[in-house]
């Protein structure tokens, strides 16, 4: 965890190359939807339908996506195997403490 | 997991074992309850309902204490006494007060009894699997706050990366919390019509995804390694399951109304989630074969290991399932047969119920501080369990594509209900061998109860330190 080393910088590049590849057009993409969608509201009875599961899902996501930023930004992900081993080391911890009293 | 700094807390100072027997005696209760329920809507599908006539019997309404019986009563029960037992030992800090757990424990008993009573006399509200009555909604909504406040509290004090337990716990009550509120009020109120029916999809499936399945996945992620006494395989591929779930699913409840007036983009991006979310289960089912890989004799020897990886399998099965017939081709086929009925049950019993059995059938000794008093009955009841819901479940399922056949040949309706006679009369008998399994169980836990052996410190699961 100390000695975390700065990222190779062909990995930096990599990493922006498929940032701009993947989410430019995804995000242009899902504008481009939600503005159709938009429209579809205003203009038909069928885009009416369709508002409230959707702007639901968007709160859900939006409100997951801005959990995942701020787990990603705590460090929630980093020595991500450490918490498996941990949990079983607290279990016996308190297990064994149980059963001393026991015996 | 926690501040280094904290001294160590003793199992009695976190876990309130009184309680969490008593949610898991509430539990029972209701399951029992439930499982009578749905027994009379079989023999009333077989021409013999033993209560013809009588209104509060009538099995249209016993149906539905059956299904909320099972969701609200037994599940949430069962799962409010796992995390009782869970939340305090992962995080080495109790619940945020006792007394709220108790005054919780004691209202949602209320809400329980009070949304049976008002089905038997005819109040359900017009929501699949929200038909409690609308005076009960904001009692169950408050209580639901209370359930998350009190839980999170221990959760939001820790520091340092979360297992993934605690990750499938924040969500389920802040989701579980939403979805109620989304499914009771805004039908209710706010939204009529179609986009009211959409909205009621999405309630119906996010009961399962966003309720049952992040406490029930969150429970096995708790479970298994310690049962086992080894590590998950890949925490990481965890964490993926789990964010794939907060994303992919919230959209796919839309699927239970396909070739309605729903728009079709919506009910082709409900279609493509829930395939999407298939893609996810197959991670998360990965990840506990990896861990058991190597254990695999623990499936013999260990019950409660038994229980988890059965739920396990029939939970792979059925979201396999479920990403074939949300296709329209399927759908078209399989819409309002007991198609639907055989997949529910699937999920529902074959899934987190065997899981929370699988958990009290581990706890249940511990809790009481004795061996059980018959592991033989413990077998019983697992297999009786197993073999009625796997024969009860592909029986419906089988009936289902009967039905659906007869109904695209265009034949009468008379046809489809004479095809489905002998599928239902094994019905019965399947629910009978399931209803049994429960009894045998009951009497295990009443002699054990009862019974003087203390429990040998060695038996109890004391695993070794992770290495």
């Amino acid at each position: 965890m100390n000695d975390r080393k700065t990222p190779p910088r062909a990995t930096f590049v990599i990493t922006a190359i498929l940032a701009v590849v993947i989410l430019i057009p995804s995000m242009l993409g899902f504008a481009n939807k939600f503005y159709e969608l938009i429209l579809l509201c205003r203009g038909e009875v069928d885009g009416a339908f369709a508002i409230t599961p959707v702007v639901n899902y968007l709160l859900a996501s939006l409100g997951f996506f801005c959990l995942l930023c701020w787990a990603a930004f705590n460090g929630m992900f980093h020595d991500i195997e450490a918490p498996k081993r941990k949990m079983l080391e607290t279990e016996w911890q308190l297990d064994s403490e149980t059963a001393a009293q026991k015996r | 997991m926690s501040d280094d700094s904290t001294a160590k807390p003793r199992h009695e100072d976190l876990v309130d074992q009184r309680l969490v027997c008593w949610y898991f005696a509430a539990a029972l209760t209701f399951l029992f309850i439930s499982m009578l329920g749905g027994m009379l809507m079989a023999l009333q599908l077989v021409r013999h309902n033993p209560f013809a006539g009588i209104e509060i019997f009538s099995p249209g309404r016993w149906r539905m204490i059956h299904t909320n019986a099972v969701a609200y009563g037994f599940l949430a029960n069962g799962f409010l006494g796992c995390l009782h037992w869970a939340v305090p030992r992962l995080t080495l800090r109790p619940v945020l007060d006792r007394r709220l757990s108790v005054l919780i424990f004691i209202a949602w008993q209320a809400v329980v009894l009070a949304t049976a009573g008002g089905l038997a006399f005819g109040q359900a509200q017009a929501l699949e699997w929200g038909e409690t009555p609308t005076w009960i909604d904001p009692v169950a909504q408050v209580g639901l706050l209370l359930v998350a406040i009190n839980f999170m509290a221990p959760i939001s004090k820790m520091s340092g990366p979360l297992y993934v337990t605690l990750w499938y716990f924040l969500a389920a009550f802040i989701w579980t919390f939403l979805t109620y509120a989304m499914g009771n009020f805004v039908p209710e109120y706010f939204v009529a019509g179609t986009s009211a029916g959409a909205v009621g999809g999405l309630f119906i499936h996010d009961l399962v995804g966003l309720f049952v399945t992040p406490l029930g996945w969150g429970l096995m992620y708790y479970f298994v390694p310690i049962l086992l006494k080894k590590p998950i395989w890949s925490h990481g591929l965890s964490l993926v399951g789990f964010w794939g779930l907060a994303f992919f699913y919230p959209l796919q409840g839309i699927h239970h109304f396909l070739y309605t007036p729903i728009p079709m983009f919506l009910q082709y991006g409900a279609v493509i989630s829930t395939i999407a979310v298939e893609l996810v289960v197959t991670t998360v089912v990965i990840n506990f074969f990896g861990t058991i890989w190597g254990s695999g004799s623990a499936v013999k020897h260990n019950l409660p290991i038994r229980w988890f990886y059965t739920g396990m399998v029939f939970y792979f099965l059925t979201c396999f399932q479920c990403a074939l017939q949300v296709t329209m081709t399927f759908q078209a086929l399989i819409h309002f047969t007991d198609w639907v009925v055989g997949h529910a049950h699937l999920v529902m019993f074959g899934v987190f119920s065997m899981w929370i059995l699988g958990i009290m059938t581990y706890l249940f000794p511990l809790l009481i501080g004795r061996d059980w008093y018959s592991r033989k009955l413990c077998e019983w009841h697992f297999w009786l369990s197993a073999v009625g819901i796997f024969v009860m479940a592909g029986d419906l399922i089988l009936g289902g594509l009967f039905q659906g056949w007869s109904w695209a040949a265009l034949q009468p309706w008379d046809a489809s209900v004479e095809v489905s006679f002998p599928f239902w009369f094994v019905r019965v008998f399947a629910g009978l061998a399931m209803f049994g399994g429960l009894l045998v169980f009951l009497y295990n836990i009443w002699m054990t109860w009862r019974g003087e052996e203390e429990l040998a410190v060695d038996s109890a699961t004391v695993p070794a330190p992770a290495s």
